[in-house]
């Protein structure tokens, strides 16, 4: 600890605190430009300079950490000069053109000038300029260089926390303009975190550009709706329309940054295409009707149903909120008596099972910061850097000045490759493989084979670590994968006395919240067994094909564009008796309705999202949703009243605190008291014994796990196609997202380096893929990282139907790539 | 008559090769110091009283000792030959002429410091002089003299010559560190500084080419000798390049302490004919000029700081009566302004306004009060920047305020020159 004197003010500060944060804790406010908490240090603007009594010259307080007994003046009449002369400088150049800069108003500039700066200049000659035009960098990144103040943090944030690098510095002097070396759209994540961190309006946001004043806005703090990561934002409207996404640097996980669907990805929200009123299939036709006919409709079709004893299903989406979920699975089971109900339609079931099994999600949730002070990070069954951007971004910043060792298991080139000490490339489904082989060598059944070098380095990393964190993402559930490999791994790390610690990765934002409410065949809220266990989704299309499901409720999922076999989903929904199914748009699942209610986005209603770390953060609502369209608790609600008339709920509130009492891990949660870090998941008085939580593990599986088995393979069809989220794309929401759209408008087919060149094929030239069933058209990526006889079609696009190469029990699909 | 240490071998035909080093006495040194431990080497040195010809003196001895004495440390000598300072041309001669007397004070320095590898940072624009260093280099290795178990001991030492980036902040040491790491050359924040986290993140020492020149020197004929050239605390030869108005510009080997007056009129020459002396820059246009009634101060680090300008590179630059202040002034501002890299506000916007207001001024535009404003910008500036360029440029201008005030004032009130009459 140092005692430290500031202005007079004695204070005792930890060893090793920047003047900077020891003169906030004393209360004294010193001003910064090109200081940022969270990237490397700079030093550059010197407006933070600071006296020390003793030393000569005047200090950057940003860089100079505090000595015991030390003596700083931050408000003395020399470093209220040098401070507001410093500002004077930096405003001797800049533009000083606030009356048409979209940063005027919430400018840092212009703050520190109010506060700090002199009132007057004695600059009166001409400026700098570098051009009339401002550059566009890309579809959402617009640059007026003129009003640069040379503080490089886009430079540093774009290099060190994105890890795309396009950003750099030409020139010298005054002449020095950060900008990329090409005039023409970057080749980056179009993430616009340099906006974000920009003090002036030199980086600006092409879809907010001349929008809106900032103080014209109205805004809540919600939580992204895209991935799991669960970041924090603020969603701003003018006059009911969603403007601006902006993050906040104090709060969430993700502090400032956020990545291009979660900055830019919010169109949807006022699309045109919305769906604004219910409808009732008429006549085989789907008709805009009123809510009290379409309600009607649905009690005569579910009491039908129930009246027959046929199959009644659900399937929600794992974008709905926790109170949503909850309710859904209340109608389903206690309303409609059916466990046949599953969260999101593209998992393998029984891999799900397994899955909250060994990442043992039923005892509360970890930081993905506590997670990560690891020595090693094993990363598998995600492609993190496309699905989880921002949790890329936390790995890659944290492990440039942490040591810590991140071992990545891809089959896909990813960009946190380069942060990454091992990179384990491999087919797809072979994880169970590669990490068997890695346990047998830790605990020294194998010394590998030839050939397995990298796995024996591997190896030989994490047995070297005191400390291992796991991180499993989601496309392990893609096909039977029997994870009972990670146990293996876990408890023999466990035995050698290393502390271990799991984290889930995962795409959706409230998947994990959709299995903490039991929107499971298997489990109750809370992990509680069911006893007997109702259908999946699989199952459940498995059972509409043979005419089995007398009625299905379908809440914001897109099965027939999800379901890992689109003709199976598509005719299966097909002979479901009755579908009602509720959405914000007419999707290929909607069209096949027979009732068809509009459902509120995320900034039109209230509830909880728990991220896969296990973070239970608030939405908020921003405004009310517009014409007919009902948030999606209250049509559950509503629909549970046609059946149960005592079902109905008044808020979602209510609904919560009935979680609390449901689920122990959210007893001690306040829906009110949430803040901008919402709260972990903690397993408190764990009253309720294992036995009584569901357990997978060891169960006898209804199929045979298998990536591919090796005799299925046809040499005529080379490649394993996989499927996942695009960086820009996130299910098929974001494809109602103009900007995002501009981005990348349509699927690429990606392809290893070596194959490309095996096949003659270049970046950006339109290839064939073909299966034996399905062909589509598109535009080659190559991505050099990426596994020979491998191709990668994200999942999100409505031109490439991807789902239609898979065939269910079948696992990956096995394709030839040809140029046409 | 001084008799040249560094440059003796300057005149003798081929003298950059091996051979005529060698037959001068080339490489004795280094049998010698690789029989002596590295903590007697240092100790040699900081006996010696050599300090650091880069331009701040600090002295070699003390830098060399900073170095930490773990010997599982990797650790790097760079040598800074990116010789910039405007009217210095020292280092270059002896990178062309006597290349090996550096490649040989480079081993010994590395040698004492426990580095393995060193880089020579050569300024871009020595295509030449790096060509030579290359050749003597490639000699050095055929000789043993650099390489695996140098002369027969455990010694081994790689030597690289780096060619630099192209501007004046590449002298700058840690900005030198980036260009070599291959980045943009922008100063680094010090603390830590190179000695313990330098080069690739590894302890480094920098020195100048004369500086290390100077080396193999001390190991053959004794710290106590070079300590008695010149003045006790700052002795040793020192390279002098003289330019502007003199008969005889060139580069002189003197001792430290040689007066001003001695280095102009005995060994340059005197002064032009018909032309009067006006102003010396004594130490590379960054060092506050003097006027004819300081010509009797010694040529050291302490006696020119004294007068409150410094010996910096010994690059003497003599302006006769002719020359307008305002405009020399003007020139060495639109270097220092065209050289600022552009990382830290005062020296960047600083530097900027200082040039427009004196470009006004000198081109009839002057306003009442602009001599004031560059007083409070240079008030702004020093001190204040990341690394001393902008310091260096602030001290010219306000020598040339100190003893030029009113050609200044002369230029504002009547638009036009007081030297020479017009605009």
């Amino acid at each position: 600890m140092a005692t430290v004197k500031i202005n007079g003010k004695e204070i005792t500060v930890e060893d090793g605190t920047l003047i900077l944060d020891a003169a906030k804790s004393a209360g004294f406010e010193i001003p910064t430009m090109c200081y940022h908490a969270r990237l490397s240090k700079l030093a550059s603007c010197r407006v933070c300079l600071v006296e020390i009594v003793g030393q000569k010259k005047l200090q950057p307080s940003c860089v100079t950490p505090v000595m015991h007994n030390m003596e700083v003046l931050t408000e003395s009449p020399v470093v209220k000069s040098a401070r507001s002369s410093m500002i004077e400088l930096l405003l001797a150049n800049h533009p000083l053109d606030c009356p048409v800069c979209d940063k005027g108003g919430e400018c840092e500039l212009q703050d520190v000038t109010f506060k700090f700066g002199p009132r007057k200049s004695p600059f009166g000659e001409p400026k700098r300029r570098f051009n009339e035009e401002d550059y566009i960098l890309s579809p959402v990144i617009v640059q007026n260089i003129n009003r640069c103040i040379q503080c490089k943090r886009c430079v540093r944030i774009c290099a060190e926390v994105v890890g795309a690098g396009v950003l750099g510095s030409i020139g010298r002097g005054t002449g020095t303009q950060e900008t990329s070396f090409v005039k023409e759209y970057l080749d980056c994540d179009h993430c616009g975190n340099c906006i974000e961190v920009c003090p002036v309006g030199s980086l600006m946001s092409r879809s907010f550009r001349y929008k809106s004043r900032p103080w014209d806005l109205s805004g809540v703090d919600t939580v992204c709706t895209y991935c799991g990561t669960g970041c924090q934002l603020t969603v701003q409207a003018r006059n009911g329309e969603v403007v601006r996404v902006i993050s906040n640097p104090d709060t969430g996980i993700n502090n400032e940054t956020l990545c291009a669907r979660g900055r830019f990805g919010y169109s949807f929200i006022n699309s045109h295409e919305r769906l604004v009123t219910p409808m009732v299939r008429v006549d085989g036709k789907l008709e805009p009707s009123t809510w009290d006919k379409a309600l009607d409709t649905i009690r005569t079709g579910l009491t039908n149903a129930i009246k027959m004893g046929e199959k009644i299903g659900g399937v929600a989406s794992a974008r709905l909120t926790n109170e949503e979920l909850y309710l859904f699975q209340k109608l389903m089971r206690v309303a409609l008596k059916s466990n046949n109900l599953e969260a999101g339609s593209r998992w393998n079931s029984d891999s799900v099972k397994e899955f909250i099994d060994v990442m043992g999600l039923k005892n509360g949730g970890v930081s993905i910061y506590d997670a990560l002070k690891a020595d090693t990070v094993l990363i598998i069954g995600t492609a993190i850097s496309d699905e989880n951007p921002v949790t890329d971004y936390i790995i890659r910043r944290l492990s440039s000045y942490r040591k810590m060792n991140i071992i990545i298991m891809s089959s896909r080139g990813l960009k946190l490759d380069s942060s990454a000490k091992i990179l384990l490339r491999h087919k797809p489904g072979a994880e169970r493989e590669i990490i068997g082989a890695i346990t047998n060598i830790i605990t020294g059944k194998s010394k590998g084979t030839s050939g397995q070098d990298n796995i024996v380095a591997a190896a030989e990393i994490i047995k070297n670590s005191n400390s291992v964190s796991i991180a499993v993402g989601n496309d392990v559930l893609r096909i039977a994968s029997q994870l009972s490999y990670i146990n293996d791994l876990t408890d023999s790390l466990k035995g050698l006395g290393k502390e271990v610690k799991l984290f889930p990765v995962l795409d959706r934002a409230n998947q994990r919240g959709a299995w903490d409410m039991g929107v499971h065949p298997a489990l109750l809220p809370g992990y509680k067994s069911t006893g007997e266990e109702g259908l999946g989704c699989d199952g459940i299309i498995q059972s509409a094909l043979k005419g089995g499901v007398g009625a299905l409720y379908i809440a914001g999922e897109d099965v027939v564009s999800d379901f890992p076999d689109g003709r199976a989903a598509r005719e299966a929904l097909g002979k479901v008796k009755f579908l009602i199914v509720q959405d914000m748009f007419l999707t290929e699942t909607a069209k096949m309705a027979n009732v068809l209610l509009p459902s509120a986005s995320f900034v039109e209603k209230d509830g909880t999202f728990t991220n896969q770390e296990g973070r239970v953060q608030r939405l908020r609502r921003l405004y009310a949703p517009q014409g007919d369209v009902k948030a999606d608790w209250e049509i559950i609600s509503a629909i549970g009243e046609t059946v149960a008339p005592s079902f109905g709920v008044k808020s979602a509130t209510d609904i919560f605190n009935e979680i609390k009492e449901v689920v122990p891990m959210y007893r001690d949660i306040s829906f009110e008291g949430l803040n901008g870090n919402g709260a972990i998941l903690q397993l408190s008085g764990s009253s309720e014994g294992s036995g009584v939580v569901a357990r997978f593990i060891g169960q006898n599986r209804r199929d045979n796990p298998s990536g591919l088995s090796p005799e299925t393979v046809d040499p005529e069809y080379p490649f394993t196609l996989i499927t996942g989220n695009h960086l820009y794309h996130s299910g098929r929401l974001s494809m109602k997202v103009d900007k995002l759209r501009e981005i990348l408008n349509e699927a690429i087919v990606e392809i290893s380096e070596e194959d490309a060149l095996v096949l003659g094929i270049t970046e950006g030239v339109k290839v064939r893929v073909k299966s034996k069933s399905y062909e589509a058209y598109l535009t080659a990526k190559i991505n050099s990282g990426t596994a020979k006889g491998v191709v990668f079609i994200p999942e999100n696009f409505t031109d490439v139907l991807v789902n239609m190469f898979f065939k269910m029990g079948e696992g990956f699909p096995r394709v030839k790539v040809q140029l046409p | 008559m001084f008799e040249p240490v560094i440059l003796k071998n300057i005149n003798i035909p081929d003298s950059f090769k091996l051979s005529a080093y060698i037959n001068s006495g080339g490489y004795q040194a280094l049998k010698k110091a690789l029989e002596m431990t590295p903590d007697a080497l240092i100790q040699m040195v900081k006996d010696s009283g050599l300090r650091g010809r880069g331009g701040a003196g600090f002295s070699t001895g003390l830098k060399w000792s900073f170095i930490p004495k773990d010997a599982t440390l990797q650790k790097y000598l760079c040598c800074n030959a990116d010789e910039g300072e405007p009217g210095t041309f020292k280092d270059r001669a002896i990178i062309e002429y006597d290349p090996h007397q550096l490649v040989e004070g480079m081993i010994i320095a590395s040698y004492a410091i426990g580095a393995d590898t060193s880089y020579i940072y050569i300024r871009g624009e020595f295509a030449f002089g790096a060509d030579r260093l290359e050749a003597a280099i490639k000699e050095a290795y055929q000789k043993n003299y650099l390489g695996k178990n140098i002369l027969g001991t455990k010694f081994n030492h790689d030597m690289y010559v780096h060619r630099g980036a192209g501007a004046y902040i590449c002298g700058e040491e840690t900005a030198l560190l980036e260009s070599i790491e291959g980045r943009r050359a922008l100063p680094r924040i010090k603390p830590p500084f190179p000695a313990h986290v330098g080069l690739f993140g590894k302890p480094t020492v920098i020195n100048n080419v004369e500086t290390l020149a100077c080396i193999p020197h001390i190991i053959n004929k004794g710290a106590s000798w070079f300590a008695s050239i010149g003045p006790a605390k700052s002795p040793g030869p020192k390279l002098f390049g003289i330019s502007g108005s003199v008969n005889k510009p060139g580069l002189y080997e003197l001792p430290m302490g040689t007066p001003l007056r001695e280095i102009i009129y005995t060994h340059a020459g005197g002064m032009k004919p018909g032309k009067k002396l006006k102003a010396v820059v004594p130490g590379g246009v960054s060092a506050p000029m003097l006027t004819e009634k300081d010509l009797d101060t010694p040529m050291d680090f302490d006696s020119l700081a004294a007068k409150g300008t410094m010996l910096g590179s010994g690059a003497v630059v003599v302006i006769d009566d002719s020359m307008c202040i305002v405009k020399a002034a003007l020139i060495t501002h639109e270097f220092f302004h065209h050289e600022s890299c552009g990382k830290c506000t005062p020296c960047r916007e600083g530097l900027d306004w200082i040039v427009k207001v004196m470009r006004r001024i000198e081109h009839g535009q002057g306003k009442e009060g602009d001599i004031e404003l560059l007083q409070k910008l240079c008030v702004d500036i020093f001190g204040r920047t990341f690394c001393p360029l902008g310091d260096g440029a602030v001290m010219a201008l306000r020598g040339a305020f100190n003893n030029f005030r009113e050609e200044f004032e002369y230029h504002i009130k009547n638009k036009r020159c007081m030297v020479n009459g017009n605009r």
